[in-house]
């Protein structure tokens, strides 16, 4: 990881941390970004709180500094509290998570580690837990912000840690 | 069709979730037309996350037409003088990409903006992230690899 950002936006800011970051160079596809950023947050049957964990879960993997730190205010107005947010570590399967966060979590290490591994045990587990649609709304969920964070992480800039900061769905 | 729904392929399965299917396809989409990084060069890096994830499904998915010859030695790319230096380039970022994104260099970003600029970096890594994603999701769904399909171009090889 680098220290310095690898492509700059020297735009005039807009007070939108998305639009002002680096992705705000190639307006020919931002919109689209944040529309579609807006919809997993909105859409779909995961609650938002479902939705931060397997974020969260993401940006610890990838090792995104940023998006450690951010926490999703409708996530934690959905009952996400930094207690749980802590059980999201390599201990989770012993951690008081429910049965359902767990597979979340499970779901989210399958895609990044081993996305052509999945064991018939996990999917079963899947399906008696989730609807098809859930499923293919957390795959969105987990693959969008994999992109993201890879993003962010690819285009360096980022400090070797930042404090949480709280922060709303961009609009 | 897939264990996790009944589409068989990664479109049918994204419509699943009907409200976010269309925000979706509007970002794809708007990779294979953007001015950044041509839109050929974007279809052999996403061809080359393919070969590296070993994703069947991807490699029969053709998003723009590409010279057979290019498809056919695009494995060994690095030692096939057919592909340009901004390719060689691309190519290069991807790879580094796909196996440790935290072991890109600032010479990979360098290599890839001395060709198309800051705003092709960006492109680069955003289209990365969609395509990347999608390719561990076809394996993650354990979609088969069906005949070759045609999308962003509209037509097949």
């Amino acid at each position: 990881m680098t220290g310095h950002p690898r492509a700059i936006n020297a735009n005039t800011p807009t007070g939108n941390m998305i639009r002002d970051s680096a992705l705000g160079l190639v307006p020919e596809t931002l919109d689209y970004y944040m529309g579609l950023n807006r919809k997993v947050w909105e859409c779909g049957p995961l609650t938002p709180a479902e939705i931060e964990i397997a974020r969260l879960r993401n940006a610890r993997t990838v090792n995104c500094v940023f998006c450690k730190s951010v926490r999703y205010d409708i996530a934690k107005a959905d009952g996400l509290s930094e207690d749980k947010v802590a059980m999201i570590n390599d201990d989770f399967r012993q951690s008081a998570l429910s049965e359902r966060e767990k597979l979340i979590v499970a779901f989210t290490d399958q895609f990044l580690n081993d996305p052509s591994g999945l064991t018939e045990q996990l999917k079963v587990q899947l399906l008696a837990e989730f609807s098809s649609e859930a499923l293919v709304h957390l795959s969105l969920v987990v693959a969008h912000f994999s992109g993201f964070s890879r993003c962010a992480v690819s285009l360096g800039g980022m400090p070797d840690e930042l404090p949480i900061m709280e922060i709303s769905v961009p609009g | 069709m897939s264990w996790i729904s009944a589409g068989d392929d990664r479109d049918s399965t994204i419509a699943i979730a009907a409200e976010l299917a269309v925000p979706f396809a509007a970002l794809y989409q708007s990779l294979w037309t953007q001015p950044h990084v041509p839109a050929d060069i974007l279809e052999l890096c996403r061809l080359r996350l393919a070969q590296l994830h070993q994703c069947a499904a991807e490699l029969r998915r053709h998003e723009v037409e590409i010279a057979d010859e290019k498809l056919q030695r695009l494995a060994h790319w690095d030692a096939e003088p057919i592909f340009s230096p901004a390719e060689r380039a691309c190519f290069a970022f991807t790879e580094v990409y796909a196996m440790d994104v935290q072991a890109l260099t600032d010479q990979h970003a360098e290599a890839v903006k001395t060709h198309f600029g800051d705003e092709g970096l960006v492109l680069l890594v955003e289209a990365l992230g969609i395509l990347d994603g999608m390719t561990r999701l076809s394996l993650l769904w354990q979609l088969p690899a069906k005949a070759a399909q045609s999308h962003a171009s509209g037509e097949s090889l």
